[in-house]
């Protein structure tokens, strides 16, 4: 309120507009709220008030009996693993492409970046089955290389697209320096771009990132082995062994999403600004 | 251009070596299983027994021919066109408001309306089918303290809304990560333009239609044709919202028939001629979309 009319054009405090919002809000963070307190809830009271929880009805069992049943470390220490694997690969592969797609004038370059780029109009589906197939028979099923490397392959083309984009937004001048000092393309790489790189691979790490961490289709058709399973494919167990568990699946769901809602609490800023890098490039 | 030459060259294979990593991973994981399935789809092959027979567009003919199909595409239809139309409509207009709102609650609202993209898809699904539920469900729950009721809805089980009940809660999940993109859309244009506008007497409405739309055509272009392309692929929500699917085939789309085609029923020649015809419309519909609004974009 401080600045005067004058400074601004646009009314800070319009009220229709606020209204509006606040109602967006509300209407997004009731299935939240809903989720919490059931979460918390004894599970008799869970389908009989669905909006309010009394002080008599508080419990963490349902969080403990969801813990127990889901083997949380367990789960958790392969939703790291998986994630750990093909960030790591995503970003170093998918980096170097783009590298070299933008500052290397070459059509073959040229030609993979245009057949990458068509790749992401294309549904999963199409790949999936003989994908499954071949992994069958080369024993890329129940091991994380091989999941890890299909999260690798699907995200590749954006990966792609996002750090070429990227490398294209820097002054050539850039690229020009490195021929002089007679750099090599690994130098350059190394010495002058990787440095720069870090805002496009934050925008990579949380689109992708969350992407992998709650992904169900890709462990469910190729981890058939209980015990490296995620973390999303024994809370869906949940619901399929025992319909209507609805203590264990919101204690679980609790479970699932903490790690990423620390992440993001405490990295808000990050989120945001690295999805809108992502699509400013775009 | 041609000083130094050497450099050139010696960069262009360097530069092949460096993208050659993740070609390969392309190839084999992508590219290699495309063409495979192509083939297939016209066989009987069913990955276990080592020869097949070329059977011809067998596999299509039997899919156009099941009771299913049609319902099964119209669904994904539907669900398509509720999704792109509701989730960029809604996310243009709340980016819109947040910019004239201060900073703060602008902030807040974004940040607020982006958290549910943090969650699991199996996550969503399971809080929706709660809301949902006939019985206890926060909707008829409401309805039926407020008196409304019409509310009191089979949203899961009713053939009418099943479909709109999934697109809900997908638009739900998706709306605050367009909302920011968009955000960024309007934050890049050039205030001059509406004081130019203003100094003409448009509308603030006019001034919507005239400066606003035309300026966030790019950000329009880029996620209609991305939320398309997943939504048509969109398996994990509507898959554990529908519990596969259901009732009957009335809650499936083309995603969730593809799936249960290859490791439910084990007829896996019906799922390779399904996963080109989901190809097919998927590449056509973008390629469509693309022209459309390429073209709007020059226009303007």
């Amino acid at each position: 309120m401080k600045k005067t009319a004058g400074t601004n054009k646009v009314k800070k405090r319009p009220l229709p507009e606020i209204i509006i919002l606040a109602f967006a809000s509300i209407i997004t963070a009731v299935p939240l709220y809903y989720v919490f307190i059931n979460a918390f809830k004894k599970p008799e009271f869970i389908q009989l008030e669905p909006y309010f929880m009394r002080p008599e009805q508080f419990t963490f069992n349902n969080i403990a009996r969801a813990f127990t049943a889901m083997k949380y470390p367990e789960a958790f220490f392969n939703n790291l693993l998986l994630l750990v694997i093909s960030s790591v690969l995503m970003i170093l592969i998918g980096s170097m492409a783009g590298f070299a797609i933008a500052i290397v004038k070459s059509k073959l370059l040229n030609a993979y970046y245009i057949v990458s780029v068509l790749v992401i109009t294309v549904p999963f589906q199409i790949v999936m089955v003989p994908l499954i197939m071949i992994m069958k028979k080369t024993f890329l099923i129940n091991n994380y290389i091989g999941v890890s490397l299909v999260y690798v392959a699907v995200s590749l083309p954006m990966v792609i697209f996002l750090y070429t984009g990227f490398m294209r937004s820097l002054p050539r001048e850039l690229s020009e320096a490195a021929i002089v000092d007679g750099c090599n393309l690994m130098k350059s790489y190394y010495y002058v771009y990787m440095p720069l790189m870090k805002t496009v691979t934050g925008t990579v790490l949380i689109i992708k990132g969350t992407f992998i961490w709650n992904d169900f289709l890709i462990p469910l058709i190729t981890i058939s082995k209980s015990s490296m399973t995620p973390l999303t494919l024994r809370l869906y167990g949940f619901a399929s062994v025992r319909y209507n568990s609805w203590d264990l699946i919101f204690g679980g769901t609790l479970l699932c999403s903490i790690p990423v809602v620390i992440l993001f609490l405490s990295l808000q800023k990050y989120f945001i600004r690295g999805v809108v890098a992502g699509a400013v490039k775009g | 251009m041609r000083k130094k030459p050497s450099y050139r060259d010696r960069w262009e294979i360097e530069g092949l070596i460096f993208a050659l990593p993740s070609f390969l991973v392309l190839l084999v994981f992508i590219i290699i299983p495309i063409i495979l399935n192509l083939r297939y789809c016209l066989t009987n092959y069913d990955g276990i027994r080592a020869e097949f027979d070329f059977i011809g567009l067998e596999n299509f003919i039997s899919i156009f021919q099941s009771d299913s199909f049609v319902v099964i595409l119209m669904n994904t239809f539907q669900l398509s066109l509720i999704y792109v139309v509701g989730l960029n409509v809604l996310a243009i207009i709340l980016a819109a408001l947040i910019v004239r709102v201060s900073a703060r609650f602008g902030n807040f609202v974004k940040s607020l309306l982006f958290f549910p993209c943090l969650l699991s898809m199996v996550v969503v699904g399971f809080i929706w089918r709660l809301i949902y539920n006939y019985n206890s469900g926060l909707i008829n729950v409401t309805a039926n303290k407020l008196g409304l009721e019409f509310l009191i809805q089979e949203w899961l089980g009713d053939k009418a809304l099943i479909l709109p009940s999934v697109g809900v809660s997908i638009i739900w999940f998706a709306l605050g990560y367009y909302l920011i993109i968009y955000y960024a859309g309007f934050m890049a244009i050039p205030v001059e333009l509406y004081e130019a506008a203003d100094v003409e007497g448009a509308s603030p409405v006019k001034q919507f239609f005239k400066v606003t739309l035309p300026m966030l055509a790019p950000s329009i272009t880029i996620n209609v044709v991305l939320s398309t392309v997943a939504i048509l692929a969109a398996f994990d929500l509507p898959y554990v919202l529908t519990a596969g699917g259901g009732p009957g085939y009335y809650g499936s789309t083309l995603a969730i028939e593809i799936y249960r085609y290859a490791y439910n029923s084990i007829q896996q020649g019906k799922a390779f001629a399904l996963s080109v015809i989901l190809a097919f419309i998927s590449i056509v519909i973008a390629l469509i979309e693309l022209r459309l609004f390429l073209k709007r974009e020059e226009v303007n």
